[in-house]
């Protein structure tokens, strides 16, 4: 399968550029992933602080500093920021830095094609700040007020911001498909001789899943937001029930997007948690091809169950019967995993570096919010709990540990290989708590708001509300201001430290820890000989 | 640095072009999108 007498001609002459002609022109993938992860981190503080104003507002019922529009926009841009800013550039990140090192691939396939659909995010990341800004100027129109499910009609009342987003999301689905079918030509074409698809390590695989996801859904929602802006400005009446149209086709055309989003959102990082806690149990991964037959599981189904958004529009008994057994299905997959992943642990020789709490977390919270959305699965209970808080500290909870925090474990597990310094380890552990706490602090109580009926989405509630909502104000306040640290953690890293070995960690297995730290600029010109027992 | 070999080269430029056409496959089939175009531009020109 993979090439057999490529890359011997070493005598040809590498262009390294240097300044900003190196980052800019780029097509190594160390310093695209690099720039993936500078821009994810500069993303995330940008949501960190929309969803702080959001808690500072919600902090005491009544209305104190935001206007309920901004407020609104602030719960859109939150989300869009965090998920197509913050975490599936992150993952794209760690997927350039770490790909071509674990399959000993001396780069990308398709290195010029990588430049791209990085350098279109700082386009797209424009286009959705200024969505959010245009309104505050004179002419500048109504703010995006849907949250970001976009939902018509009120989607094609708002003004000209909406069409700055539309562009957005237009040139955040080119980036993410073209990023990809980088990805799933690397995978398939790159790998080094002899190392069959059953050898990929498990991040490799899961990143394969991923990118087929998008593959197959980002276009999707590229056609509902183009039908919503031929809406808008070109007479079309696709979602306007006047003209013939129904508005729960975008929700439909969303949904089929929005549920694989969410194992977009998941999956690199369980393919992050599948090194972390080998590497720290010091044993081999449990269930290596049952992990890739689950990952597999979950991408399929999950492609066929979006409409548990949605139980709410009034579909017929047999659809949402449909929809709810899918649901429920899924969660045996995902159980299998997280099964695995104790079963690594078990009777292994653990330790607890700041990666391996990070997994441990993980496990015990995602495994709740995979809990509350059985829940959810379940339609006539859903149709009390929709749109509800219990919604929104559901998806937090899958969301933060399942995506967040495993990119920031990834973060720490390989922040000696690219920096060839080790980590403060206190301060990681610090940071650890004062983070975890701060999330369960933000989110656990918002499941009693949501049993209680505090709607999702409103600026004001009832004063009944107020006890649980300062609360959760003040762990948002601790949870935002806690990735400071992170930050100082990351540039004194980067700046020194003692200098980390090429394994780093004890137990790590793997091509990616055969190469130096920091890995010189170019990695596996001559590709690496596969001797069976190296793999995964 | 680019794979320099022009065999492997080819096939990966290959690949990509079948998955980027099968996203556009997906873009345009997906949805009533073309059908309502037509009809727009249909009552437009009576
Ligand atoms: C055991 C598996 C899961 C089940 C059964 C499940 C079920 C559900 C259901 C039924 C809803 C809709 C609730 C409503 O709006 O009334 C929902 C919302 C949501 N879920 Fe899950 N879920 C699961 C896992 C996940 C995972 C792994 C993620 C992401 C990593 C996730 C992210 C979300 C998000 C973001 C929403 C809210 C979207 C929105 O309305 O803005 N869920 N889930
Ligand atoms: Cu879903």
């Amino acid at each position: 399968m993979s090439y057999t007498n490529a890359l011997h001609d070493e005598a040809h002459h590498h262009d390294n550029p240097t300044g900003w002609r190196r980052w800019l022109f780029s097509t190594n993938h160390k310093d695209i992933g690099t720039l993936y992860l500078l821009f994810a981190l500069t993303m995330l503080f940008m949501g960190g602080a929309s969803a702080m104003l959001i808690r500072a507002e919600l902090f005491q019922p009544g209305i104190q500093l935001l206007d309920p529009d901004l407020y609104n926009n602030l719960v859109t841009n939150h989300a869009l920021l965090m998920i197509f800013g913050a975490v599936m550039p992150a993952a794209a990140g760690l997927a350039n830095w770490m790909i071509p090192l674990m399959i000993g691939a001396p780069d990308m396939a398709l290195p010029r094609m990588n430049n791209l659909s990085f350098w279109i995010l700082p386009a797209a990341g424009t286009m959705l700040i200024l969505s959010f800004v245009v309104p505050f100027f004179p002419g500048g129109g109504s703010q995006i007020n849907t949250g970001w499910t976009l939902y018509p009609p009120l989607s094609v009342q708002v003004g000209m911001s909406m069409d700055f987003l539309i562009f957005a999301i237009h040139l955040l689905g080119i980036s993410s498909v073209l990023a990809s079918i980088n990805i799933i030509v690397t995978l398939l074409n790159m790998r080094a001789p002899g190392m069959t698809l059953m050898q990929m390590p498990i991040f490799c695989w899961t990143w394969l899943v991923t990118a087929f996801l998008l593959i197959l859904v980002v276009p999707v929602l590229a056609g509902g937001v183009t039908m919503l802006l031929f809406d808008r400005h070109f007479g079309t009446s696709f979602f306007d029930a006047a003209g013939g149209g129904d508005p729960v086709l975008f929700q439909h055309l969303f949904w089929f997007f929005g549920h694989p989003e969410v194992y977009v959102l998941l999956l690199p990082s369980i393919g992050v948690l599948s090194h972390i806690i080998p590497t720290f149990a010091r044993k081999p991964l449990f269930g290596y091809k049952s992990m890739v037959g689950a990952m597999i599981a979950v991408g399929t189904i999950g492609m066929v169950v979006w409409a548990h958004h949605q139980y709410t529009i009034g579909m017929s008994l047999g659809a949402v019967s449909y929809f709810m057994i899918g649901t429920i299905i899924i969660s045996i997959p995902v159980g299998l995993m997280i099964f695995n992943f104790i079963a690594t642990m078990w009777r292994g020789a653990m330790t607890f570096e700041t990666p391996m709490l990070f997994a441990v977390a993980i496990i015990l919270m995602f495994t709740f919010g995979g809990l509350s959305g059985v829940m959810l699965a379940v339609v006539p209970a859903d149709m009390q709990y929709h749109d509800s808080m219990f919604v929104v500290a559901h998806f937090h909870y899958v969301l933060m540990p399942g995506a967040v925090f495993g990119l920031f474990a990834g973060v720490f597990y390989w922040l000696p290989k690219w920096t060839g310094h080790m980590y403060d380890e206190r301060l990681g552990k610090i940071f650890f708590w004062i983070n975890v706490t701060g999330f369960n602090l933000t989110f656990f109580p918002q499941h009693f708001l949501g049993l209680a009926g505090m709607p999702r989405r409103i600026i004001d509630y009832n004063v009944m509300f107020t006890e649980f909502n300062a609360i959760s104000s003040v762990g948002a306040m601790i949870f935002g201001f806690s990735h400071l640290l992170l930050l100082y953690i990351i540039i004194k890293t980067i700046r020194g430290g003692e200098p980390a070995t090429n394994r780093v960690w004890e137990g790590a297995k793997g091509l990616e820890w055969e190469v130096a730290s920091p890995p010189p600029f170019h990695t596996w010109e001559t590709p690496p000989l596969i001797r069976q027992e190296q793999t995964s | 640095m680019n794979p320099r070999n022009d065999q492997l080269r080819h096939k990966n430029r290959r690949l990509a072009w079948i998955l980027g056409g099968f996203a556009l496959l997906v873009l345009i089939t997906s949805f009533p999108f073309w059908q309502n175009i037509f009809k727009v531009l249909g009552e437009a020109v009576r």
